[in-house]
């Protein structure tokens, strides 16, 4: 059923597949998260260790605005609110483990920084084109690109921060969620993401009446699971 | 390492490091924790059905807030503007075979310019 069976194509397709879309999306992404830093003071190896540690855009931002109040509610709930916007790292690494087929977890250690949404996102679409030996290799050669374009965009975000106005920031703030929308309109004619793209979706609202670091959290899991139990009371289909 | 400090801001960010290292351990745990967790379950056992529903409905729900009520710069661009462009962009993208691209670029052409009509 894969079409790419051999580990270097797979990666050189996974890296391919890193500059088309989804490098446009995390540039200008990574470009405005650049600028963000320098605004509030940071250094640009702060932005560069950011992007590549944590490598979850949620969180990342968490930081810098704290960061840009100078921590005046302690580190601990900037910390807190980080982790819990990145907690959707949890379900998406239970997610696509299996999908991997490798039997050692071991080997899936180098895999381990990669996944975050993009990579993720990008993961799911692409693996059903690709041999179950072959996925490991895409992954990497995926997510090593994404991570070095995010890099290179969020210093060249720092370094042009003083040229970008709120027009061109807010321009690129959109291509992100847009980026998302597109991966998700894609998998619209498929049972299962449908219901938990429209039970996420309707989840939303959660969080106008919860805490902003939690909100986003509980309705992944709230609209989460509806859909998986819509699913469930379907036949699975 | 004395010529690295300028990059990296020496003693002066000590707060920022201590909140960037945590994070990142503890973003570091989660992903661990989760193949370790799914490690033996097949790709059909319910557990993983129900964790990538709750991963796909997350990345739905922060869509929506993005683009219903982002925050930041993007919060100034008119809401008709931002469903503007993710219309179009998902329309190009269905109409073309789920080619992200061009969808990506058009949808975002359009937020733009129905922006620059709205001010």
């Amino acid at each position: 059923m894969g079409s790419v069976t051999s580990s270097r194509g797979a990666a050189l397709f996974g890296a391919r597949d890193a500059v088309g879309a989804a490098g446009v999306a995390m540039a200008a992404t990574f470009l405005a998260f650049g600028a963000a830093v320098r605004e509030a003071g940071l250094p640009p190896g702060w932005a560069l260790v950011a992007c590549w540690a944590i490598y979850g855009m949620p969180g990342q931002l968490v930081l810098v605005q704290a960061a840009s109040t100078g921590f005046v509610g302690g580190i601990a709930p900037a910390v807190m609110g980080a982790i819990a916007v990145n907690a959707r790292f949890l379900p998406m690494a239970i997610a696509i483990t299996p999908l991997f087929g490798v039997a050692e977890r071991k080997r899936l250690i180098p895999a381990i920084p990669f996944i975050a949404v993009t990579p993720w996102a990008a993961a799911m679409r692409a693996f059903p084109k690709i041999a179950a030996g072959a996925r490991l290799a895409w992954f990497l050669g995926f997510g090593l690109t994404s991570w070095v374009v995010a890099g290179l965009a969020a210093l060249a975000g720092f370094y042009v921060a003083g040229m970008l106005d709120d027009h061109a920031r807010a321009a690129l703030l959109f291509v992100n969620p847009l980026y998302y929308a597109l991966l998700l309109a894609a998998d619209l004619d498929k049972p299962a993401p449908r219901r938990a793209i429209l039970c996420g979706a309707a989840a939303a609202g959660l969080v106008f009446i919860l805490p902003s670091s939690m909100g986003l959290l509980a309705a992944g899991i709230i609209g989460g699971t509806a859909a998986f139990l819509w699913g469930r009371a379907r036949g699975g289909r | 390492m004395a010529a690295l400090l300028p990059f990296y801001g020496g003693g002066r960010v000590e707060a920022a490091d201590l909140a960037l290292a945590l994070t990142a351990l503890a973003c570091l745990l989660l992903r661990s924790a989760g193949v370790w967790l799914a490690g033996g379950l097949g790709a059909d056992h319910p557990i993983i059905a129900w964790a990538t529903a709750i991963a796909q409905a997350t990345l739905a729900a922060f869509v929506m807030l993005a683009i219903i009520a982002p925050s930041g710069a993007l919060a100034d661009v008119p809401l008709a503007a931002r469903l503007c462009g993710l219309g179009v962009g998902v329309a190009v993208c269905l109409a073309f075979g789920r080619n992200l691209l061009p969808a990506l670029v058009v949808g975002l052409v359009a937020m733009l310019a129905l922006r620059a009509l709205l001010a």
